[in-house]
C-alpha cells in the first residue's frame, strides 16, 4: 500500500498549486507552454515538457481531489468527478456520455483498461488519412515507454466472477478471450476504479505524470476553465480562463489570463474542438467539431446461478476481440466485448425502469453480471461520427447521430452478448432496453433481439471513450493537425489528446492517448529548446 | 458585484433563448411542448429554488435546495413512492423521511449537473407542473400532490412505452435521477444486496480515519 500519499506530500514540499476558487483578482501569468487539461494527454505532455527544462502552466477546469477525497462513495464521485456530474448526454439525451471532470481527467475515474492502438487501427489510419508516420513498428517504441512509465500488464490475479462470465461463455462459443492489460502498482483488487482509486494503486495521470511535471516546476490551475485562446496576428497570445468557485460548477467572475509561446489543448474530444470552436480558430475546411466518434456501448445484463458481486473486484480483465476486426477493418460495424463494474447507483442509473420491476432488478444485483459491447465507429463510410457544437453559453455538446450501419452492429452485439451469457449459465437475460423482458432462453431471446425496435432512447446507449474532433491527417482540407498533433495552420497551437484520432480506436482509449502524446510532446520539446 | 449583474443577465438571456430555441425546433412534438413551455414561463409558475423547506423535508433537515422548487418538490412528492416502489419504508414517519431524503439528493445532484442541463430538466419540470400540459402531455389530471402512487406509476408507464422519443426521453431524466438519489444512497444499499465497501479496506486506508494530517 502506499502509504504516503503524493499528492499529500507534494503540497508539503511546496509544489505550485493553485485552487481557482482561492482567486479574488484577476491574474496575469506566463510560461512557455500552457497545457490546457490533465487527463492522459495533458498530463503526459506536462511531465515530458517540464523535465526538459520548459516552464509549464496547467489549466484543468475540474478540481484536484485525491487520497483524502477517494472513499468508494458513489454518489459524491459521480457529483465532483465527471463531467456535468455524471449527467453527460448527446444533444437529443440519448446516449449517456461518462467522463472525466478533475485533475487527471477521465483517467483517475476508468477502469485502467490500457490497450495498444490495434494494427488494423493503425494501418488503416496509413491507408485512408496518410498517417505512413503512425505505423505499428513506428509507434511500438512509444507504446513500450508508456506501459513502462504506467506500470501497464495484463492482470495477474484471477478474473472477478463479472468478468469471468465473460471468459467462461466465450470459452464454451469457441470466441476468442483475453487478460486485460492495467495500469496499476500494488491493486488491493476492490473494484472502486470508477469513483477514484482508494489506494493510489491506478497509474492514472493524477499520481504519475502530473505530480511528475509539479516536481518539474510546473504550476497547475485547477477549478480554472479555459475559455478562450486569443490570437495576435497568425499566433496565439494567450488564453483567457475563468477562475470556478469552490462548488466546481459556478465561475467566481475572477480571470485569469495565461501567455506562452506555446498551447497545447488536451481538453478531450468534446472540451478541445469545443476551445477551438469558442476561439475562433481558422478553419478554411470546416473541420473543427466533425468526425467525432463515441465507441456506441449497449449492454445486456445476466441472473447467474452463482453470485458474481459485480461491485467488487477488479472492473475490467478479461476481453474479446473476436467480433471486432472479423468482418474487415471498414467492414460491417465490429465490436470489443468487456464487462462494466455495477455498483448500485450506476446499476440503477443504467437499468431503466421503475417500482416494483426496478426493486426486484436491484434485488439481484449480487447475482447479476454485465456485458458490454464497444462499437468501433468511423471506419465506415456510414460512420462519419458526430458534431461538436457549442451551446448558446459557449458549453460543447455532441450531437451524435446513430446511423443503420450503427444500429445493424448495435443488434448483432445484442445477439453476442447473450449468447456470451447464456452459453455462462445465465438463468436469464435483459436487454438495457425498454421493449425487453427477461428471458429464460437463448431462443426467446434472440427472437425478441430481432423484433426490439433499434431505436434512439429505447436502447440505452452508453459512451465512456470519446474521440475525434480535431482529426489528424496529412492533408489540410480534411483534417485538423498533423500527424505530430501540430495544427495546420496556427504555429503555435498542438492538440494531444483523443480528439485528433481520425477514427475511434477499437479498444479502451488511454494508452493510446498516452502514446501519442509523448511521442508528439518529445518533438514538441526538441522544437521549443532549440 | 460584478458576478451578480451577470448572473442576472445570464439567466433571463437564457429565458429567451429557451423560448426562441423551442420555436426553432424542427420535431412535432418538440414544438408543441415548446409553445406550451413559453406559457409556462409567462404564467408564472414557481420559478426560484426552494431554499430552506422546513414541512417537505425531514424534520431534522436543515437542507437548502438550491434547484427544485416548491412545486418540483410537490412532483417528486408524487414520483419519488412510484419509482423508489416497495423499496421505500411502510411506517409512515420513515416512509416521510425516505422520500423527502431522496428528494434532497435529488436536489444536490441537480446541482453539479451544471447550466445546460439544468436548462433541460427546468423545461420537464415546467411542462409537468403547468396545469395545462400536466393534463395535455402528461395525462395526469389531478395536481401533483392529489396524485395516487397508481396514477403516478401510470403515467410513468405511458411515457416508458411511448413511440415518441421525447416521452421515453422525460421517463429515463425523471427515474434515472431518482434511482441514483434513491438505491446509491447508503441507507438503501441492503436493497440491492451492496454490502458498502470492503471493512478491511475501510479499516486500513487513511482517509476514513477520523484524524489524520493533510
Amino acid at each position: 500500500m502506499q502509504l504516503k500519499d503524493r499528492i499529500a506530500q507534494g503540497y508539503e514540499s511546496g509544489w505550485n498549486v493553485t485552487d481557482g476558487a482561492t482567486l479574488t483578482e484577476n491574474q496575469i501569468y506566463e510560461a512557455d507552454v500552457v497545457i490546457i487539461g490533465t487527463g492522459a494527454g495533458g498530463g503526459t505532455t506536462a511531465e515530458i515538457l517540464a523535465q526538459s527544462g520548459l516552464s509549464v502552466i496547467l489549466v484543468e477546469e475540474g478540481r484536484l481531489y485525491y487520497q483524502k477525497d477517494f472513499k468508494m462513495d458513489e454518489l459524491a464521485s459521480y457529483a465532483n468527478l465527471y463531467q456535468e456530474g455524471m449527467s453527460r448526454v448527446t444533444k437529443d439525451g440519448a446516449i449517456a456520455i461518462l467522463q472525466g471532470r478533475c485533475v487527471g481527467g477521465s483517467t483517475t475515474v476508468n477502469w485502467t483498461s490500457s490497450f495498444r492502438t490495434p494494427e488494423e487501427t493503425l494501418n488503416h489510419w496509413a491507408d485512408r488519412f496518410g498517417l505512413d508516420s503512425l505505423t505499428p513498428d513506428a509507434m511500438a517504441p512509444w507504446f513500450d515507454g508508456r506501459e513502462q512509465r504506467l506500470n501497464i500488464e495484463p492482470w495477474t490475479v484471477d478474473p472477478n466472477p463479472n468478468n469471468d462470465v465473460l471468459r467462461q461463455g466465450c470459452e464454451k462459443l469457441g470466441y476468442s478471450w483475453k487478460v486485460i492489460p492495467r495500469n496499476v502498482k500494488g491493486c488491493w483488487n476492490l473494484g472502486y476504479c470508477g469513483v477514484g482509486c482508494p489506494t493510489n494503486a491506478k497509474q492514472g495521470s493524477l499520481i504519475t505524470t502530473v505530480p511528475g511535471a509539479l516536481e518539474n516546476n510546473a504550476h497547475l490551475f485547477h477549478g480554472l476553465r479555459a475559455e478562450k485562446l486569443i490570437f495576435n496576428q497568425d499566433r496565439i497570445e494567450h488564453l483567457e480562463a475563468s477562475a470556478m468557485s469552490a462548488d466546481g460548477v459556478t465561475p467566481s467572475g475572477v480571470t485569469v489570463t495565461l501567455k506562452a509561446r506555446h498551447f497545447v489543448a488536451a481538453a478531450s474530444a468534446i472540451g478541445s474542438p469545443g476551445l477551438l470552436l469558442r476561439s475562433d480558430i481558422p478553419d478554411p475546411y470546416d473541420r473543427i467539431g466533425k468526425r467525432s466518434f463515441i465507441h456506441p456501448v449497449n449492454v445486456t445484463v445476466a441472473e447467474m446461478p452463482e453470485k458474481v458481486d459485480p461491485f467488487y473486484g477488479a472492473p475490467q480483465s478479461i476481453y474479446s476481440d473476436h467480433f471486432n476486426f472479423s468482418g474487415g477493418v471498414d467492414g460491417p460495424a465490429g465490436y470489443k466485448l468487456e464487462v462494466p463494474p455495477m455498483h448500485p447507483a450506476m446499476a440503477a442509473g443504467v437499468i431503466p425502469n421503475h417500482g416494483k420491476a426496478q426493486a426486484e432488478s436491484l434485488a439481484g444485483l449480487p447475482w447479476t453480471n454485465a456485458v458490454l459491447a464497444l462499437i468501433r465507429d468511423g471506419f465506415h463510410p456510414e460512420s462519419q461520427g458526430g458534431t461538436i457544437g457549442l451551446r448558446d453559453d459557449g458549453s460543447p455538446y455532441l450531437d451524435y447521430p446513430v446511423t443503420d450501419y450503427l444500429w445493424e452492429g448495435l443488434r448483432r452485439a445484442f445477439h453476442t452478448m447473450a449468447e456470451v451469457q447464456f452459453a455462462a449459465g445465465a438463468k436469464r437475460v435483459r436487454l438495457m432496453h425498454l421493449d425487453s423482458d427477461w428471458y429464460t432462453s437463448l431462443a426467446d431471446c434472440k427472437a425478441a433481439i430481432d423484433k426490439v425496435p433499434m431505436e434512439l432512447h429505447r436502447v440505452r446507449l452508453f459512451t465512456a471513450h470519446q474521440m475525434g474532433g480535431c482529426g489528424m491527417g496529412a492533408k489540410p482540407e480534411e483534417s485538423v493537425v498533423n500527424a505530430f498533433g501540430e495544427h495546420h495552420h496556427i504555429s503555435n497551437l498542438s492538440v494531444h489528446d483523443a480528439s485528433i484520432f481520425p477514427t475511434s480506436i477499437g479498444a479502451n482509449p488511454q494508452l493510446s492517448v498516452y502514446a501519442l502524446a509523448a511521442r508528439n510532446s518529445a518533438r514538441l520539446a526538441n522544437k521549443l529548446k532549440g | 458585484m460584478t458576478s451578480r449583474t451577470d448572473e442576472t443577465l445570464h439567466q433571463s438571456d437564457a429565458n429567451g433563448l429557451d423560448r426562441r430555441s423551442f420555436l426553432k425546433a424542427g420535431l412535432g412534438g418538440t414544438l408543441l411542448l415548446g409553445t406550451v413551455s413559453m406559457t409556462v414561463g409567462l404564467t408564472g409558475c414557481a420559478t426560484q429554488p426552494a431554499g430552506m423547506v422546513g414541512d417537505t423535508s425531514s424534520p431534522a433537515s436543515n437542507y437548502q435546495f438550491r434547484f427544485l422548487t416548491a412545486d418540483d418538490i410537490a412532483l417528486f412528492e408524487s414520483l419519488v413512492p412510484a419509482i423508489a416502489g416497495p423499496g421505500l419504508p411502510e411506517q409512515p414517519e420513515a416512509r416521510r423521511a425516505a422520500i423527502a431524503g431522496t428528494i434532497e439528493r435529488i436536489d444536490s445532484g441537480i446541482h453539479k449537473f451544471g447550466p445546460a442541463n439544468q436548462k433541460e430538466l427546468r423545461r420537464l419540470f415546467d411542462l409537468l407542473n403547468f396545469g395545462l400540459t400536466r393534463v395535455t402531455i402528461a395525462r395526469v389530471w389531478s395536481s401533483w400532490p392529489n396524485v395516487t402512487t397508481d396514477e403516478a406509476h401510470a403515467f410513468l408507464e405511458r411515457w416508458r412505452t411511448s413511440s415518441i422519443g421525447l416521452f421515453n426521453n422525460g421517463y429515463i431524466a425523471l427515474t434515472k435521477i431518482s434511482n441514483v438519489a434513491f438505491y446509491g444512497y447508503e441507507e438503501n444499499w441492503h436493497l440491492s444486496g451492496y454490502p458498502g465497501p470492503p471493512q478491511y479496506a475501510v479499516d486500513a486506508l487513511p482517509q476514513f480515519k477520523q484524524t489524520r494530517s493533510a
